[in-house]
């Protein structure tokens, strides 16, 4: 892999929040040590449960939030302290679309009203150029009758519509990266292949790359070129999509598989654990370990390593050759 | 084979919201019988009826819903037919709910024990409190949570544990009729099997017919043996659920449906969505209603809804299956 093919990349990303104790102050570590490559038009799908990090590590990435430890680089740039006028020049390379398009969407602003404002802002657009542009991105994503569409206000689209406008003013300020943090889980089924596509689309035209952020693994299959599994904000298990379902090596993975309506391994999970994992700084071992069938006393006491299992496949496991011997 | 009892009769139902803009027709005559011991699914978005249907038949309607016509049996006994106070006992003694909300469902004010306890003295007044607390510790291991989180409030349990003590609840009086109303939306996909086949394994046991409403297609496709397939308020298709994946005629919509989903395992993935919006109520299609989405629509679909025919083992009510023998 070429190093200027790489458009991101986030080395030993760890982020920290406080939580109120007691009496003393305390820190959870949501993300431990992660790291990723992100090249351009590339897809990587990011998948775990709820508290597995993968909502802030997306939100690192977009530089909502600011890392605690770790660097993250774009286009060759560091991100990690930007601010001011470096920080507004990034929201041109990197874009958020939100899980939630009816509270990501100003209620009073109209549908040009949310493209017209980056449009001036950061592209410098004015008068005819920038009703042009309107017109362009709306077509873009698939809202017409433009004519129409343009002077309405969000409560009266549809909730794929509202995501088709949210992904058009991602695009208003031209991103190379775009972070889409569960984009579809809120839609109508009907409605999500369409947006997948749509996004599928984008990518191909504009060559644009994206972190796709899911909890749906047959998803992150289509559109993922990778899928990259987390839990209790570690890296498990990162591989290229196909190869990931078709031959999950972390037992975690197994278990996401094996859970996901339409899989055809069957495991009975009638009475599985499902204690969250903990997210305390300076835990030790495996997050998985108390779930875990393979767990033995080396997996509580350290964290085992991303290490290359087959060609360009990684899992974080101790026992990973072992994996075929359960379910 | 014995006859098998109905537990669930829909007859025609239609029900309504009366709204300013005049009534809006949420569930359109609809048609159905649940036998005992079976799991039917129904599937439909947002919208399309599913949920208000499941709150029609425990004659549980918000303020301006109205059953506008049709009949609604649980165990023979018209729903609709009994006194306030009868609907009060024939209520989870007969048919329960499963909410959608179900983790906002429970008291956060009461222990998981209170809300257990009030289920069974509220019904049997002639329950002593030691029955009423052995009962509860029974429920806990059917639905296999740990006797001690009796004594939780439910803010201390995961969504998982609470999603349980919610179905404990519906169960506790062995009713013939379970409506769980999306019971596993909110949960994440390792916790949702889990409940999944929990659910499948007290059914087993119990036998008691389940109404699983779902808008997600394979989801339902496991755990059902009967699927109906709901879009602005009308049972466009009643299917096996083994046809809905495997037979070729299908309603259109379902086969949008089909074709929307990526599945996991195929060794190439491609998805197409179906076009348009959902449905608005208050202004619905003329014809059939889903005719400006659907890719074999002509004039007639435009004009004239279609009739509900039989296609092999399934219902379908569009016209493309017109030349079908009725």
């Amino acid at each position: 892999m070429s190093q200027s093919s790489t458009l991101v990349k986030v080395e030993d990303l760890v982020i920290k929040f406080p939580v109120r104790g007691n009496k003393e102050s305390k820190f959870i570590t949501p993300v431990d040590k992660v790291n990723l490559e992100i090249k351009k038009g590339e897809v990587l799908a990011l998948v775990g449960e709820s508290g597995s990090g993968k909502t802030t590590i997306g939100r690192a990435l977009v530089r909502l939030l600011k890392p605690t430890e770790g660097q993250v680089t774009v286009q060759g740039k560091k991100i990690n302290d930007i601010k001011g006028r470096d920080l507004k020049n990034y929201r041109q390379v990197a874009q958020m679309i939100f899980q939630d398009p009816f509270g990501s969407l100003n209620p009073v602003r109209s549908i040009e009203g949310h493209l017209k404002f980056p449009l001036r802002k950061h592209q410098g657009y004015k008068g005819k150029a920038l009703d042009q542009k309107v017109t362009e991105l709306l077509l873009q994503v698939g809202l017409t009758p433009v004519a129409e569409i343009r002077k309405k206000h969000p409560h009266e689209l549809s909730g794929g519509q509202r995501q088709r406008l949210a992904i058009a003013r991602a695009l208003a300020v031209n991103p190379k990266f775009i972070v889409a943090d569960e984009p579809t889980s809120m839609l109508d089924v009907s409605i999500r292949a369409g947006i997948l596509q749509l996004m599928n689309d984008l990518k191909r035209d504009l060559g644009l790359s994206y972190l796709y952020i899911t909890h749906d693994l047959a998803s992150a299959r289509y559109f993922g070129d990778r899928i990259m599994v987390l839990y209790g904000g570690k890296v498990m298990e990162i591989a290229e999509s196909k190869e990931l379902i078709k031959r999950p090596l972390n037992p975690y993975t197994r278990l996401l598989l094996a859970a996901t309506p339409g899989s055809d391994t069957q495991i009975d999970l009638t009475d599985a654990n499902n204690e969250a994992p903990d997210l305390s700084e300076g835990r030790k071992g495996c997050p998985f370990v108390n779930r875990c069938p393979l767990a033995t006393a080396v997996c509580r006491e350290t964290m085992p390593e991303l290490k290359q299992a087959v060609d360009q496949h990684f899992v974080a496991c101790h026992h990973y050759e072992e994996v075929d011997t359960v379910h | 084979m014995e006859e098998k009892q109905p537990v669930l009769e829909l007859q025609h139902v239609s029900v309504g919201y009366d709204s300013p803009a005049g009534m809006v027709q949420a569930v359109n005559d609809v048609s159905l019988t649940i036998y005992e011991n079976t799991i039917v699914g129904l599937i439909g978005e947002s919208g399309s009826g599913k949920s208000t249907l499941g709150n029609a038949i425990m004659h549980l309607m918000k303020n301006n819903a109205v059953l506008t016509s049709g009949t609604i049996k649980v165990m023979g006994k018209d729903v609709y037919s009994l006194t306030k106070n009868e609907l009060r006992k024939f209520r989870w003694s007969q048919m329960a709910m499963v909410f959608q909300s179900a983790m906002n469902a429970l008291n956060p004010v009461l222990t998981v024990e209170d809300q257990i306890l009030d289920v069974f003295l509220s019904h049997d007044k002639s329950m002593s409190k030691k029955e009423a607390k052995k009962r509860a510790r029974e429920l806990m291991d059917v639905v296999s949570i740990d006797p001690r989180y009796l004594k939780s409030y439910p803010h201390e349990l995961s969504g998982g544990m609470r999603q349980r003590v919610v179905i404990a609840i519906a169960i506790a009086l062995d009713p013939k009729l379970v409506i769980m109303d999306e019971p596993t939306t909110a949960l994440d996909v390792v916790v949702q099997r889990s409940i999944l086949d929990k659910i499948k394994e007290i059914q087993k046991v119990k036998k008691f017919a389940i109404l699983f409403i779902s808008h997600d297609f394979s989801l339902v496709s496991e755990l059902a043996s009967k699927v109906a397939i709901m879009y602005a308020g009308r049972f466009i298709e009643v299917t096996d659920s083994h046809s809905l994946m495997n037979a070729k005629e299908h309603h259109p919509y379902t086969e949008g449906l089909i074709r929307a989903i990526p599945h996991l395992t195929a060794e190439e993935v491609t998805i197409e969505g179906i076009p348009g919006n959902p449905p608005n109520l208050v202004e619905l299609p003329t014809g059939c209603a889903y005719h400006p989405r659907c890719r074999y629509a002509n004039e007639l679909c435009k004009k004239k809804r279609p009739e509900m025919r039989h296609v092999d083992t399934r219902d379908i009510e569009c016209h493309l299956y017109e030349t079908v023998q009725k």
